[in-house]
């Protein structure tokens, strides 16, 4: 083995061999340390084009305004992009999958009602309320793959029905009302654990709870994608789905198990959102299944899947944030922010692309 | 040939990142020559002619068509400028029909603005008529097998009637018969006066079509001579820079108990009866034409077909196989015909290798990545993956390095029935030895080797036993050293 990979490292494209070879070990160890380095940051900085994108932005706001550069804002912004990237974190293996998810909104706001009803009318505790709604997004997501790949029906379609669905049945659960409405509130029942509400509003050591749920979550991303068969097989799925299949590697298996994952990040984000709203209902989270993808595609993932990654799209949410925060800061209505977004969606799209291209990553 | 050239480039250049894939490479080629383009895999024989069809740009060089100097800049561009080329691989559009493929951009129109369908058959079969290509020209390309998509390919680009033709490795799909028709097309095409660059990696075709060959190795140009002073070994010496081992180091073998046995293997118009069993250590050849079948006997017994009747017997259990999951479970490994069928193309060289042998590379659903990377290793050295960079997306490779890692994944998924179909298209000469030595390696580990082969020297060095097909049935069966290339054409036409 030793053998070839010294094979391997003295091809002739290799810059090192342009080193004189009279100075001996050191320089030569050097000049190798420097060119390996140097492909570190090829594969790695060039594959970031949104962390640039990201850097510009925080660059520019921090001379446009005053009061965008500083701890505080920073974990405003936090809070305020979380449920966006824990969406996205689950989007991403979706769409890699080369599936997309339309139904992450509704999930979201029936894993909510259902946590939010359980604890509050039903009388449960607070873990099993938890676990409850975290269930029914996994559930949810279980279904969702099992529709997809035993009903052979497109992604969209499916999801776009499972978005309806779950949507109505978290109207049904809420009867349309919020939880805990101020009705059942006059009653004296149907109050908020406290520790639901810290799920979303709460802080360790001064830095937001929502912070470490992200963290947490996109290091278990990157693990799966990067360090698990399961990823493999996403991105050989995703890839070309016919090789995969003749490969040995199976497709519903895949598609289930990453939809699954999906519902339950969508039952997470659902929580997290009760938490900082102090209350649930059957309407949160519209909307936000479109701000997930924008927020995977930002981060250079593929929409036609095989390639991407999570922590592109963690990024991809923290620039939609920024940028809603910067722009409101910089006294911008809400309307152009919408077109700003839209603009700059596909100016990094064509980056991307232009980037890819050139550098053949 | 004496006047000037029709078309001549000058120390083109161009490079990808982390390959010089051209280094100031001159080229002509006169009016009605065949211009054969030679090389190893990965030297640069396809950037080149995509450079000329306007598909890929030069980063600098001139190219000098009839005198003047001309920036193709699209391959629509090529077209207007009388190029026309076929793509190694192929660049037909599966849904829309044989005929739709071949006048793709250009639909003639009848009045009113409206498509001309019955003149557009009727045109369509005609052009397949001069390849004597029996296909409707109605059905969609994705029912066609892959020989027939080349030569729809081929038919398209001639209906253009273009001057300078290129083609890129058009016969490495191509049984014995049809290349033997394209030879005869590419010739009387020579005659009318057009000018044809023709890659290939099989040396025997080019005194048969070529009158100079230029030998291309790392991105530069090593030589040009005319077909007469371009013997075999001179042409290898010049490609591989080194001289080359024994090409088909078959060692024998003794084969043992029978791993894999059909009996009786139907499938309604397609196979008939199909009787043979394949032993540990044993390498079986399936050799037949266009349409024998070969394929659809592999694809039946990887579960990718429907059998009508029939028995399979693994070990001496009978199985049904019904899905490659469940082939794959049985031990079986098949590499497809046409490579992208099997390959991932966004995902790295390693990743691709592996994708068959994850079990082996993990525990408990992690990857091991350090296993995995010496996997991936010892198959690009082995087999020469150039550039050897395992993280390159396997896209960035040439087409015969795709192959390489195609054969790689099955080499070392730990399969114990393996299935090639044409297991070194596209591989060039220098590797092939390479590749059948670890065949070798593999059946004195008791492994079983089913091979299609549209090859007759690989097949009748490599096969220990050789099964002619024709129309679905088995006409004949050979020891290895029985049997002659023609003996073996015979048993199958
Ligand atoms: N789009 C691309 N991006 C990056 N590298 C590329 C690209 N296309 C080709 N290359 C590289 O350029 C080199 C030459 O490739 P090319 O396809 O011309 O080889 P070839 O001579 O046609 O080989 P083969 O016989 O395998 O078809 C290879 O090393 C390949 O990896
Ligand atoms: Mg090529």
């Amino acid at each position: 083995m030793g053998e070839q990979r010294k094979k391997l490292s003295t091809t002739k494209n290799n810059p090192k061999s342009t080193i004189p070879s009279r100075v001996p070990s050191v320089a030569s160890l050097m000049s190798q340390w420097i060119s390996m380095g140097g492909e570190v940051i090829r594969k790695n900085l060039l594959k970031g084009g949104p962390i640039i994108a990201l850097l510009f932005l925080i660059i520019y706001l921090a001379f446009a305004s005053p009061y965008f550069f500083n701890l505080s804002n920073f974990l405003n912004i936090t809070r305020q992009s979380s449920i966006n990237a824990i969406l996205a974190i689950g989007q991403t293996m979706v769409i890699i999958g080369a599936g997309i998810d339309l139904s992450v909104g509704a999930v979201l706001a029936l894993s909510a009602s259902m946590s939010a009803v359980a604890v509050s009318y039903w009388g449960l505790n607070l873990a099993v309320g938890i676990l409850l709604g975290l269930g029914t997004g996994a559930l949810t997501g279980f279904i969702t793959g099992v529709i997809i790949t035993k009903g052979r029906i497109p992604d969209f379609v499916a999801t776009l029905a499972m978005m309806t669905t779950a949507r109505g049945l978290a109207l049904i659960l809420t009867q349309g009302l919020p939880v805990p409405s101020h009705f059942t509130a006059l009653k004296l029942v149907g109050y908020l654990p406290a520790g639901l509400i810290w799920l979303g509003s709460g802080n360790v050591l001064g830095v937001p709870v929502p912070a470490i749920v992200i963290v947490v979550i996109t290091i278990l991303g990157w693990m799966v994608m990067t360090r698990t068969t399961l990823g493999r097989a996403i991105y050989a799925v995703g890839g070309n789905r016919e090789a995969a299949r003749i490969s040995g590697i199976s497709y519903v298996r895949t598609k289930i198990i990453t939809y699954t994952i999906m519902g339950l990040l969508a039952g997470v984000a659902g929580i997290v959102l009760t938490g900082r709203l102090n209350s649930a209902n059957a309407l949160m989270g519209e909307g936000a299944e479109l701000q997930s993808i924008a927020a995977v595609v930002i981060g250079g993932t593929n929409l036609f899947g095989g390639e991407g990654g999570v922590v592109g799209s963690l990024i991809g949410a923290f620039i939609m944030g920024i940028l809603g925060n910067g722009l409101n800061l910089l006294n911008v209505s809400a309307f152009w922010q919408r077109v700003i977004l839209g603009l700059i969606i596909i100016g990094v799209v064509i980056f991307d692309q232009w980037r890819r291209r050139r550098f053949a990553v | 040939m004496s006047e000037k050239p029709l078309l001549r480039l000058e120390a083109i250049d161009k490079s990808f990142p982390g390959v010089h894939a051209l280094d100031h490479v001159d080229f002509d080629l006169y009016k009605g020559e065949t211009h054969i383009l030679l090389g190893e895999n990965g030297a640069g024989k396809s950037t080149l002619v995509k450079i000329l069809s306007g598909s890929l740009p030069k980063d600098s060089g001139r190219i000098i068509l009839r005198g003047k100097q001309v920036e193709i800049t699209s391959p629509y561009h090529a077209r207007s400028l009388g190029i026309g080329m076929v793509y190694q691989e192929l660049s037909l559009i599966p849904s829309l029909s044989v005929a739709e493929n071949i006048f793709l951009g250009r639909l003639p129109k009848s009045r009113f603005f409206f498509v001309d369908w019955p003149g557009i058959y009727k045109k369509a079969q005609q052009i397949l008529k001069r390849l004597n290509l029996n296909i409707d020209p109605t059905v969609p390309v994705r029912h066609l097998s892959l020989a027939e998509q080349q030569l729809v390919e081929i038919a398209k680009v001639l209906s253009l009637n273009e001057q300078i033709l290129l083609f890129d490795e058009p016969t490495s799909a191509l049984s014995e018969e049809e290349r033997q028709q394209l030879f005869n097309l590419v010739n009387e095409l020579r005659e009318r006066g057009i000018s044809i660059i023709y890659i290939s990696h099989h040396l025997s075709e080019v005194p048969l079509v070529g009158q100079r060959v230029t030998v291309l190795r790392d991105g530069k140009k090593i030589a040009t001579l005319p077909v007469n002073e371009a013997d075999e070994d001179t042409i290898i010496r010049m490609m591989v820079g080194r001289e080359l081992k024994e090409q088909f180091p078959k060692e024998e073998t003794s084969p043992g108990k029978p791993i894999l046995k059909v009996q009786g293997l139907e499938i309604k118009g397609a196979l008939n009866h199909v009787d043979f069993t394949l032993h540990e250590g044993e390498i079986v050849g399936i050799f037949g034409l266009l349409g024998a079948g070969c394929t659809t006997l592999v694809r039946a017994l990887f579960g990718l077909e429907k059998i009508d009747s029939g028995k399979i017997y693994i070990n001496g259990r009978r199985v049904t196989i019904s899905s490659p999951e469940k082939a794959i479970g049985l031990g079986l490994g098949y590499l497809t015909r046409d490579r992208k069928d099997g390959l991932i193309h966004p995902m790295s060289v390693v990743s691709n290798i592996t994708l068959a042998s994850l079990k082996g590379i993990s525990q408990l659903g992690l990857l091991k990545h350090r296993k995995e990377r010496q996997v991936g290793e010892k198959y690009v050295n082995e087999l020469r993956i150039h550039p050897p960079d395992l993280t390159r997306k396997l896209m960035y490779l040439s087409g015969g390095n795709q192959q390489k890692v195609a054969l790689s994944k099955w080499l070392c998924s730990g399969s114990k029935i393996l299935i090639f179909d044409e297991p070194t298209r596209g591989i060039d000469v220098g590797t092939k030895a390479e590749i059948f030595q670890l065949f070798n390696q593999l059946t004195k580990e008791g492994v079983g080797i089913l091979m299609i082969s549209s090859e007759l020297p690989e097949i009748l060095a490599m096969a220990d036993r050789i099964f002619a097909m024709r129309r679905g049935t088995v006409t004949a069966e050979y020891r290895r050293g029985e049997t002659t290339q023609e003996k073996l054409l015979k048993s199958v036409s």
